[in-house]
């Protein structure tokens, strides 16, 4: 009997080495395909960032299995991801490793740049001519140094967010295009007791914006786009930006304890206050049309009610009054991905596809020929403002890379805090470039 | 029955339980309204209507509605996170339970060379963060093609369980007391017969109590199934009602049902291994 | 059996070599055999728990050293290396110093709270009344509760206007209505209470375990000589607690300095990363993860793994000497 036994433990042992000597020969080879397209089944794997269940993600489902359809040797597989955990760990990670997914979501500004500068994307510019023509100047984004690394799909600029009702309440006759008039609507909403504008800073991005868009309007776009080239923050005007924005926190436009309401969470989120008629502005991007929609409770009225204009102008001020902050959404091939993968991207971008994506709300379409699935007069009003903006910016933290994004952001709150000067934001970001 | 001795065990010898005075039943009702307060809240809440919450946050359900746990229980992740939950726990449980009684048994009676050293390396690990090297880790998962599995939790955790583990396991299985294993060897039963055939049976207090904890260890962990389950269909409970709080955003009753019904399952666990962990800790052998 | 015996003494200590050499018996070859026999079974028994162990605890931790040498944003493999150029960045962040000493306010914070209370409720639940099981297990609850549930809960109940706001306004105590999670001033306090209720069962588990270890014999002994319950407590159980204690701390401070998940899932973003909230650990994830300073985020886990380290080594000298064993866990024969 003992021996039985301690053969079995053995045996045991012997399981568990064999297991992990499995485990580390494990790694398995990518056959790069050469030859032809579709003609030997190949499988993409995907990883896209609209992991909760809704529209955007059951629209993705039905993309893949349209392309499998239309190309039979393509299977794809599909991981959806929460973005901040996409974005921050699971895909930089798998990028260092052997096997980094096909093709997968990508931010553009800074961030590529950092991809394409570690050798991680495939240069898709000869395949994607006629589709970088369609969709125009948003695609520079996801461009570094004229060669095109990756495709938007979802492409907006950021504005106000307003209550309509709230400021017919309030006596504001039509959306401020000034800082001034803007607080002007201020002073008068909060004489009719409601929250002028809600702000989420705590997820830092939301407060981080309001820095962003002073910025935008302090600093010529020359000086912008040195910044996120070249990393050079030395402009006086990015602390301009900083004293003009702690000149209107100074005005209290934003709901008491702003500093940890959450963006886009629950109904005491920053969005729900704006969606349930609590707070009548909101500073937010294209994206915010299906985000208030979840946090409503009268979905209905909140339909009647929503409005958007741009962010105001600074009187006299360097920055063009018609530029934008803007950003959007794309997906980018890996080095060793098979060139099909090229044709799904291109098959993402296409009219048909994006009108189908226009449709669901989730996000505004980067073609033209899709724009006639946008239907929400919200959504329209962005659509039309982002063919008219002279220069879109994209927004700062991604632009410059989330190093020097984050330590802005930080430095940004910490402003909104009141315990920051506007000259620390600088000297945040340059010794994060260094970092 | 030498290795039954529990807690309650003095109690039982001496006389019955006798009603204790009011000012200790006033504290114990206290303590006890104070841990449990904000559960309670939980689990009520879940049968309230999210309008009913926002209206007043600290009112009882009026009326009592079901849907919200109906809801979660038939329309929601829920069950296949709880069967992820368990998978993963039971794995975790069984590897740690396993490897811990093999090393701690070798540690506690064998005498060898770099014996006290060996002891000292794992309880190093009792050091270590999970956390901290949770970065360099996950590369060395994914390089192990491990990800995207139950063993990419599994793994890890087992060896972030097994100093604990020893540390408790150690001293009990030394103790043991030594004439046994003489006549063990003088019925011809070796040292991996005594482990099988009377350790084990006698240690059983001590195993149960590094198996709950391990269990319980398990199926609350949040950063390593965060970090290394990418694919929703492996997702734990953990993972699940934070994406469920983060996904059905404005819907708080739902929220407080999903919170409830992931903490029911390690409620009952412990309520009926509570004994036996107080036991197990007391570590206590009847010779 | 003797008290003192069972409660001072670990068996299996490093002083008290356990059994496992038997007295030599036979000839030189096979007690040559039996040795080798002999580690073949240690080889056999300890290898899975050692490789396991090794692989994923301490080679991660190693490359965490390693990775912390390099300035690395996460993009192409670590090739700009800096010395530890990061360690000292760490050190002159505001923010990790904020960490370090919200850190400290959770260290002796949940010493000095937890300890008095858990002590007390030990020694409540310990007396023998009728429920008492029933009470015992609701002082359990807690402990049990998985930390994102602990923290999603919390941050339910302590939003503004949320139910706890509510329910100090319903007893008329409004005037005590903070902004729990939002006031940097108060966030850590908030926090702290949060983790206080979490753990304090861990610490009331411990004791009743090392309650139970006090013979019942000299508490009836002292009783019929007259000694008063309080008496009782004072001079006989609490001394024979001490090594119980003891671990209790050192189990209490390990996890106070790598405490993460709780603060992780309460706190707001944009408090943390104004220093109010961020623990050493939750500044590695935020550093490491969000802002992709992977060789700085590894820095931080090595400096937290080397402040645990440190304190570790402290308390041993000071406080623990050999209870590690015997407290957990204790012979009584």
């Amino acid at each position: 009997m003992a021996m039985k036994r301690r053969a079995g433990t053995i045996l045991a042992l012997l399981t568990t080495s064999a297991l992990l000597a499995t485990g580390c020969s494990g790694g398995e080879e990518e056959s790069s395909n050469d030859g032809e397209l579709f003609t030997k089944p190949v499988t993409l794997t995907w990883w896209h960032n609209a992991s909760q269940d809704g529209p955007g993600k059951a629209y993705w489902e039905k993309v893949a299995k349209d392309f499998s359809a239309l190309h039979p040797t393509v299977t794809i597989e599909i991981e959806a991801i929460e973005t901040n955990q996409l974005q921050r760990t699971r895909l930089p990670a798998a990028l260092l490793t052997s096997d980094p997914p096909d093709i997968f979501q990508a931010w553009g500004g800074g961030e590529i740049r950092e991809q394409v500068e570690a050798g991680y994307l495939k240069d898709i510019t000869d395949q994607v001519q006629a589709e970088v023509a369609s969709i125009g100047k948003a695609a520079e984004i996801w461009a570094v140094n004229g060669r095109q690394y990756g495709l938007p799909y979802r492409m907006g600029i950021e504005g106000i967010w307003y209550n309509k009702d709230l400021f017919a309440k309030a006596g504001i006759t039509s959306p401020p295009t000034t800082f001034d008039e803007l607080n002007e609507a201020v002073a008068k909403l909060k004489a009719i007791n409601v929250i002028p504008i809600a702000l989420g800073a705590g997820d830092k991005w939301p407060a981080a914006h309001w820095w962003y868009n002073f910025a935008l309007r302090a600093c010529s776009v020359d000086t912008l786009r040195k910044a996120s080239t070249e990393a050079v923050f030395d402009d006086p005007c990015f602390v301009k930006a900083g004293q003009d924005l702690k000149a209107f926190i100074d005005t209290q436009p934003f709901q008491p304890n702003f500093i940890a309401t959450p963006g886009q969470n629950d109904p005491t989120s920053a969005n729900g206050l704006l969606a349930n008629g609590k707070a009548a502005m909101e500073l937010m991007g294209d994206w915010n049309r299906g985000t208030l929609d979840t946090v409503a409770e009268d979905k209905e009225a909140l339909s009647k009610f929503i409005g958007w204009f741009p962010v105001p102008a600074i009187t006299g001020s360097a920055g063009d009054p018609k530029a934008a902050l803007g950003g959007g959404d794309g997906f980018a091939c890996a080095k060793n991905a098979p060139p099909e993968c090229v044709e799904f991207l291109k098959y993402i971008v296409s009219p048909e596809v994006q009108k189908g994506y226009a449709e669901t709300g989730t996000g505004l379409p980067v073609v033209k020929e899709a724009a006639s699935g946008v239907a929400d007069p919200a959504l329209k009003a962005i659509l039309e403002a982002t063919a008219d903006a002279t220069y879109i910016q994209l927004w700062l933290d991604t632009a410059f890379g989330s190093t020097v994004g984050n330590a802005m952001n930080d430095a940004i709150v910490s402003i909104f805090a009141g315990n920051g000067k506007p000259e620390d934001v600088v000297e945040a970001m340059k010794a994060a470039a260094r970092k | 029955m030498a290795a039954t001795a529990v807690v309650s065990s003095p109690s039982r010898r001496r006389r019955p339980v006798s009603w204790g005075n009011p000012l200790t039943y006033a504290l114990a009702f206290v303590v006890a309204a104070v841990s449990i307060a904000p559960v309670v809240y939980v689990i009520i809440g879940g049968f309230r209507t999210t309008p009913q919450i926002v209206a007043d946050p600290a009112a009882l359900p009026d009326p009592w509605v079901w849907d919200n746990y109906r809801r979660v229980l038939t329309e929601s992740d829920f069950w296949r996170q709880a069967f992820n939950s368990l998978v993963i726990a039971l794995g975790t449980t069984l590897g740690v339970v396993v490897l811990g009684v093999c090393a701690a048994y070798v540690l506690a009676r064998y005498t060898f060379r770099g014996r006290e050293g060996l002891y000292t390396f794992f309880t190093l690990g009792l050091l270590f963060p999970a956390g901290a090297a949770i970065l360099p880790l996950y590369l060395m998962l994914r390089d192990l093609n491990l990800t995207n599995s139950y063993f990419a939790v599994i793994l890890p955790q087992i060896a972030f369980a097994l100093p604990l583990t020893i540390v408790i396991l150690r001293p009990f299985l030394a103790a043991i007391p030594r004439e046994l294993e003489d006549a063990a060897s003088i019925d011809g039963t070796g040292r991996l017969g005594f482990l099988w055939l009377i350790v084990l049976p006698l240690s059983r207090p001590a195993l149960v109590t590094v198996g709950i904890l391990s269990f319980v260890t398990s199926w609350n962990a949040f950063l390593l199934p965060l970090l290394v389950l990418g694919d929703v269909n492996l997702h734990t409970l953990p993972l699940g009602v934070q994406n469920f709080s983060s996904q059905y955003t404005s819907d708080t009753a739902g929220i407080l049902a999903f919170t409830s019904l992931a903490m029911l399952p390690a409620l009952l666990f412990f309520t009926l291994a509570e004994k036996q962990i107080v036991g197990g800790l007391q570590g206590a052998v009847k010779g | 059996m003797t008290a003192t015996d069972s409660i001072r003494y670990p068996a299996g200590g490093a002083e008290a070599p356990p059994a496992g050499s038997r007295p030599a018996r036979g000839r030189r070859a096979s007690r040559r055999a039996e040795n080798r026999r002999k580690w073949y079974e240690i080889i056999g028994l300890t290898t899975p728990a050692i490789a396991i162990y090794v692989m994923f605890v301490l080679v991660p931790m190693g490359f965490a050293v390693y990775y912390s040498l390099f300035r690395w944003r996460g993009v192409g493999p670590p090739t700009d290396f800096v010395g530890f150029d990061n360690y000292v960045v760490a050190f002159q962040d505001p923010i990790f110093l904020d960490a370090l000493r919200n850190n400290a306010i959770i260290v002796v914070g949940s010493l000095v709270i937890q300890g008095p209370i858990a002590l007390a409720v030990a020694l409540l639940l310990n007396r023998p009344f009728r429920g008492r099981t029933v009470f015992r297990l609701l002082v359990f609850v807690p402990y049990v509760l998985a930390e994102v549930t602990v923290g999603i809960m919390w941050k339910l109940l302590l939003t503004d206007g949320g139910t706890v706001d509510a329910l100090l306004r319903a007893v008329g105590l409004g005037s005590l209505v903070r902004a729990w999670l939002a006031d940097l001033d108060i966030v850590i306090w908030t926090l702290l209470a949060v983790l206080t209720w979490k753990y304090v069962g861990f610490a009331i588990i411990l004791l009743l375990a090392g309650l139970a270890n006090v013979p019942q014999e000299l508490n009836e002994a002292a009783a019929i000589d007259g000694a008063s319950w309080w008496q009782i407590q004072r001079h006989i159980t609490l001394p024979l607690l001490g090594p119980t204690i003891r671990i209790w701390m050192f189990l209490s401070m390990i996890g106070s300095l790598q405490v993460f998940d709780v603060i992780w899932v309460t706190s707001v973003a944009s408090v943390r990363s104004l220093g109010a909230s961020a623990t050493m650990a939750t500044y590695m994830v935020d550093n490491g993860f969000f802002a992709r300073l992977w060789g700085y985020g590894n820095a931080v886990a090595v400096i937290l793994f080397v402040i645990s380290f440190v304190a570790a080594l402290l308390f041993q000298r000071f406080l623990l000497r050999r209870d590690i064993e015997g407290a957990i866990t204790r012979r009584v024969n």
